[in-house]
């Protein structure tokens, strides 16, 4: 059928890698380069896979869908959060607005799509899939379609904070292969118009072993295997999408995204540590060693503020007749959040050097606030330093995370390229925003963009 | 929940697919959760509808036309009164099915889909085993045709999903469909889920 969308994406794939550093060895997507258009991808605020993918298969901001990441408050108790899953988002996505014109659509570990909902065609979930026991697919039958075509599919890469990066790299080339394997398949096999699948081994390479790459990051190490090994890989996922450049036709449209950027990471500020510090936050007993800040902990009678961790952070203020035991006066709470923003943007390295850390006021990033969000989004270090939520090191920056190592974070600007008849390639386009992906891809085969998306097609 | 004042609409639920396919127990248990969700519900159930509202009635093809008209008509009254009508019904015609959705502005059709091999290994009422056995005449999908949906806003497969499975996804497509409020609270997890998806994301970095 003429006029399909190919769009693969490549979750957290940063632009200075895909059109600059690595360009030389990825003829195909070099190939793709000198055919489409491409540029950098601004994402959205916070730059997370959760909710950045579903804002831009929305064009909506994520004020607008509701959630600020993959956790959220649930009203204002203290503890009643959820996770956004597909469940939570209302906002018709592209796939569905493509369905409703009759279009077979075909999506594949695209995140926040499980639990999988009714598609006209094929919809196999993404890594919050707890386990393959779990109805991941639609229809349900292409479960064991796909058992049949690569045996253990991987909706991620299990044991992720793993020192054996051998066996992390292992895991992560295995995970790529069943899904490329996947998606060939359903390409030759099912019928599709619109066929989009997200890749997450380029994010967790980047956030597993950007230190053995990347020369200027703090904890750089020589290792004659693992040096080389990104730039392996992602000469690894040229070749994979090659076998797919071949499934297309010249007709077809061809899009290539990510939802963010990556960038070393600097360290991590303890936010918890720093609001107790500065007199915020109040815990009944201090503990002894690091630990993760629980509800339970906390002296709310004497807490204004408390912070959780997170690639970036998120400040909640304790306020009088919203929280249980709110003591922030609602007139307070306006000067308490201008204070608690200057105070960040105050916050500096170990050496004292500004790091350049921003407090945004939601109601100032989207035009709609919907569910419960933050009070402060909170970018530490223009994403060099992330957040990090346990208490009792007492010391405000930290090397580790609560978790273990963690060498990357997300940068703002992610990439696109795209392919599309009749539109002069080569050509590198500055502006282009995560919301505007939609809006394009709709323009392009000429159905009416729905008025409330924010986004402008690109081309 | 709509407000007193508000008129709502109900919804017709039009459960078709083969018999044994699991029609009856998805219906009651869906029932149970709508009615927890403080929806009005009635079940229209073909095997009960048969021994009062079409008492009489038999298997031949005007008989059954009859028999789904009337389901249809009841579940039309009562959905365009709020409530939820849940007809469990064989309704193996295409045809009849676009009949009553036709007339009915509040209908949902969903296909309990199931093998005719499965039914038949489940056999709960033991009328496979007659049919095959010749002893019943114009036993859907034996020496009747099933003709299955095409454009039914909901599907599940009863052999691939355990019922409460396949009723999750009609409650969440029902939301979708805006026919009923979606819960906040409804990820999709049970609680030892959500501590598993929990663990990954702090694993990843992500929390």
């Amino acid at each position: 059928m003429a006029g399909r969308i190919l769009v693969i994406g490549l979750d957290c794939a940063p632009p200075e890698l895909m059109f600059d550093k690595f360009v030389d060895e990825m003829p195909n997507f070099k190939k793709l380069m000198s055919e489409g258009v491409y540029g950098e991808l601004e994402s959205v605020i916070p730059p997370i896979t959760v909710p950045a993918w579903m804002c831009m298969m929305t064009s909506k901001t994520p004020g607008q869908l509701g959630y600020y990441g993959f956790r959220n408050r649930k009203d204002h108790s203290y503890d009643a959060l959820y996770f956004a899953t597909s469940t939570s988002v209302k906002e018709p996505l592209l796939w569905e607005i493509l369905n409703r014109q009759g279009w077979k659509t075909i999506m594949v570990g695209v995140p926040q799509t499980y639990p999988p909902r009714q598609v006209n065609g094929i919809q196999v979930s993404s890594f919050l899939t707890p386990s393959l026991e779990n109805q991941y697919t639609y229809p349900p039958e292409i479960k064991e379609e796909i058992a049949e075509l690569v045996g253990e599919y991987m909706v991620d890469v299990p044991n992720f904070r793993t020192d054996d990066k051998a066996y992390l790299l292992k895991q992560i080339y295995e995970m790529t292969e069943k899904r490329f394997k996947v998606i060939r398949s359903f390409m030759d096999k099912k019928e599709w118009r619109f066929f989009m699948f997200v890749e997450m081994g380029t994010d967790r390479i980047h956030h597993g072993i950007w230190k053995y790459f990347d020369k200027t990051h703090r904890a750089f190490i020589e290792d004659e295997e693992l040096n080389p090994a990104m730039l392996e890989y992602y000469k690894y996922i040229d070749k994979e999408i090659g076998t797919l450049l071949e499934r297309v036709d010249e007709d077809d449209t061809v899009m290539v995204v990510s939802d963010h950027g990556a960038k070393k990471m600097d360290g991590g500020i303890c936010f918890n540590e720093w609001l107790i510090k500065e007199g915020y936050l109040t815990v009944k007993e201090y503990p002894s060693e690091p630990t993760r800040l629980t509800f339970d902990m906390i002296d709310w009678s004497k807490t204004k503020a408390w912070g959780d961790g997170g690639y970036y952070g998120r400040l909640f203020i304790n306020v009088e007749g919203r929280e249980p035991s709110g003591i922030v006066k609602q007139s307070e709470y306006e000067d308490l959040r201008n204070e608690l923003q200057e105070k960040i943007a105050a916050i500096t390295d170990p050496d004292g050097v500004n790091i350049n850390s921003v407090a945004h006021k939601p109601e100032e990033l989207y035009p709609v606030v919907n569910g419960v969000a933050p009070d402060l989004i909170v970018i530490f270090g223009d994403l060099y330093w992330r957040s990090v939520g346990i208490i009792g090191s007492g010391k405000i920056h930290t090397f580790e995370n609560d978790t273990g190592p963690d060498d990357a974070n997300h940068a703002m600007n992610g990439m696109f390229l795209i392919r599309h008849p009749g539109v002069e390639g080569g050509r590198k386009v500055e502006g282009a925003k995560l919301l505007d992906i939609t809006p394009t891809l709709l323009k392009l085969h000429g159905i009416e963009i729905p008025s409330d998306m924010v986004g402008k097609p690109i081309i | 929940m709509a407000s007193e004042d508000v008129y709502k609409p109900g919804t017709t639920l039009w459960m078709t697919g083969l018999s044994g396919a699991g029609k009856t127990t998805i219906a009651n248990l869906l029932a149970e959760k709508l009615i927890r969700r403080g929806e009005k519900v009635e079940i229209l159930d073909g095997d009960v509808v048969r021994t009062n509202l079409s008492k009489g009635l038999g298997y031949s093809k005007e008989d059954r036309e009859t028999n789904l008209m009337r389901i249809g008509f009841v579940c039309r009254l009562l959905s365009r009164n709020g409530a939820f009508a849940i007809a469990a019904a064989i309704s193996p015609y295409d045809y009849i099915r676009k009949n009553l959705r036709k007339d009915d502005e509040n209908f949902i059709e969903v296909y309990v889909n199931a093998p005719i091999e499965k039914c038949i290994e489940r056999d709960v009422k033991g009328l496979y085993k007659k049919a095959l056995a010749g002893e019943i005449k114009q036993f859907t999908g034996i020496d009747d045709p099933y003709e299955a949906p095409e454009d039914a806003e909901i599907e599940v497969h009863t052999d691939k999903e355990t019922p409460e499975e396949s009723v999750s996804f009609v409650i969440r497509r029902l939301e979708e469909l805006g026919k009923i409020e979606t819960i906040k609270s409804d990820e999709g997890y049970s609680s030892e889920e959500q501590a598993f998806i929990q663990k990954r994301l702090e694993a990843l970095g992500y929390l």
